[in-house]
């Protein structure tokens, strides 16, 4: 394969490639570095590229090399990171005046549930080990097969499955127990109480029947739920959406926080 | 009783004598012995599929030493050491009064020969025997838990 053809695949591949690192690192900054570094060291092997695999995969395998050694040597976010880092808000008027400044000012600081629910999934996923994160997104959200994911983490497809089932069963207990958008019981109300921070005219139940998985709350079960919230988190590109620049932002208070606890 | 002599049906059976009590527990598994392994050996995990552990701390490795609670005796937490550790084929742990040996073998065509064995016992035994409840319904819902997980989990789509 050419260099210019390289190019050309990854350009296609790039804004995956670059919300996937993003998800696991919770880093604008990390995110741009690993991206190039990436890009760099799939030029530098390319010769060894052999077609064995697709290109993609070839790609996601190099960047989660790039990624595991900073990323282990991290700490693990807590189940309840949103929790934590809206108390750390609510002490933090400088946050709020810069959110607020966004969503008057940029074209990308709208206020969506939608998008709240994917920054929530990224910040909440950071509790699982690592290559349980890894494994979860990869085949929910970027829709690898098993073999394809046991090719980027190095290890066979019996635990690739393992990680696969015990993220699910775990993200799927913690949103069964969180999740007020799902549940009534559930204790996090932070999608809707932004929601009318930031958007006050609209109406929370109008906006609420917009999306499928808020609809369907009552009478599906907890899996086709978690199903439907993997279809929101897939819709999202979180550096291109209309609520990019405000979600980053907020993804970079809880990260600062988080890492500083 | 060795594992290659533990009935595969998932039913418990216990022998006993007067200084020691040995319950067994021998299950087929339809799934890789890296996933039953994994279940096996992640000890925070173990509440999410076994519904006979109230909560394991430490770390499930060679030489390790664990807190284990059962539902066999909430109030109680047993400190265990992992005596040894055979990764996919064989775990022992125990404490000073008895061990646990987990056996995995190979049965071929995707099937996995799952066995768990308990001895306790020791010169004083009789005193305390009555006080020790019976293992078999707990061992029983083990294998079935474990069974059932695994064989979920290998199940998964590609």
């Amino acid at each position: 394969m050419s260099t210019e053809q390289f190019n050309q695949e990854f350009g296609a591949i790039r804004g995956q490639l670059k919300s996937y690192i993003l998800r696991i690192t919770a880093s604008v900054a990390d995110t741009e570095d690993l991206v190039q570094d990436t890009y760099l060291k799939c030029v530098e092997k390319l010769d060894s590229f052999r077609g064995e695999s697709s290109l993609k995969t070839w790609i996601f395998t190099i960047a989660f090399n790039l990624a595991k050694d900073n990323l282990r040597a991290k700490k693990r976010w807590a189940e309840n990171v949103t929790d934590i880092c809206k108390e750390a808000a609510m002490s933090n008027q400088a946050f709020f005046q810069e959110a607020m400044h966004i969503r008057m000012t940029s074209p990308q600081g709208h206020f969506e549930i939608r998008e709240h629910i994917a920054f929530c999934f990224t910040c909440i996923s950071k509790s699982l080990p690592l290559e349980q994160q890894i494994c979860l997104l990869l085949k929910e959200v970027y829709e690898f097969k098993v073999h394809e994911i046991a090719q980027i983490i190095a290890n066979t497809e019996a635990i690739v499955k393992y990680y696969l089932h015990t993220g699910r069963s775990k993200m799927v207990h913690i949103f069964e127990g969180r999740c007020a958008l799902i549940k009534k019981e559930g204790i996090c109300h932070q999608c809707s109480e932004l929601n009318g921070i930031f958007n006050p005219k609209q109406k929370l139940q109008v906006e609420l029947m917009k999306i499928e998985m808020a609809k369907e709350a009552e009478n599906a079960d907890k899996e086709h739920l978690f199903d439907l919230r993997m279809q929101i988190v897939q819709g999202i590109d979180p550096f291109g959406s209309n609520a990019a620049a405000l979600q980053l932002h907020h993804l970079e208070h809880n990260r600062m926080v988080m890492e500083n606890i | 009783m060795t594992s290659n002599t533990i009935a595969q049906n998932g039913k418990a059976t216990t022998v006993k004598t007067t200084f020691s009590r040995e319950t067994s527990v021998g299950i087929e598994i339809k799934a890789d012995a890296a996933i039953v392994w994994a279940l096996l050996t992640n000890a925070s995990d173990y509440p999410r599929w076994n519904s006979t552990v109230i909560s394991i701390e430490g770390d499930i490795t060679s030489g390790g030493q664990i807190k284990l609670k059962s539902t066999l005796d909430a109030k109680r937490t047993f400190k265990l050491r992992i005596k040894e550790f055979d990764p996919e084929r064989k775990m022992v742990w125990g404490d000073g009064q008895g061990n646990r040996v987990y056996t995995l073998t190979d049965l071929g065509n995707g099937v996995l020969s799952f066995s768990m064995q308990e001895k306790i016992g020791g010169l004083m035994f009789p005193l305390y025997a009555k006080y020790i409840p019976p293992f078999d319904q707990s061992f029983e819902q083990f294998a079935a838990d474990l069974k059932r997980e695994a064989e979920i989990i290998a199940s998964t789509k590609n």
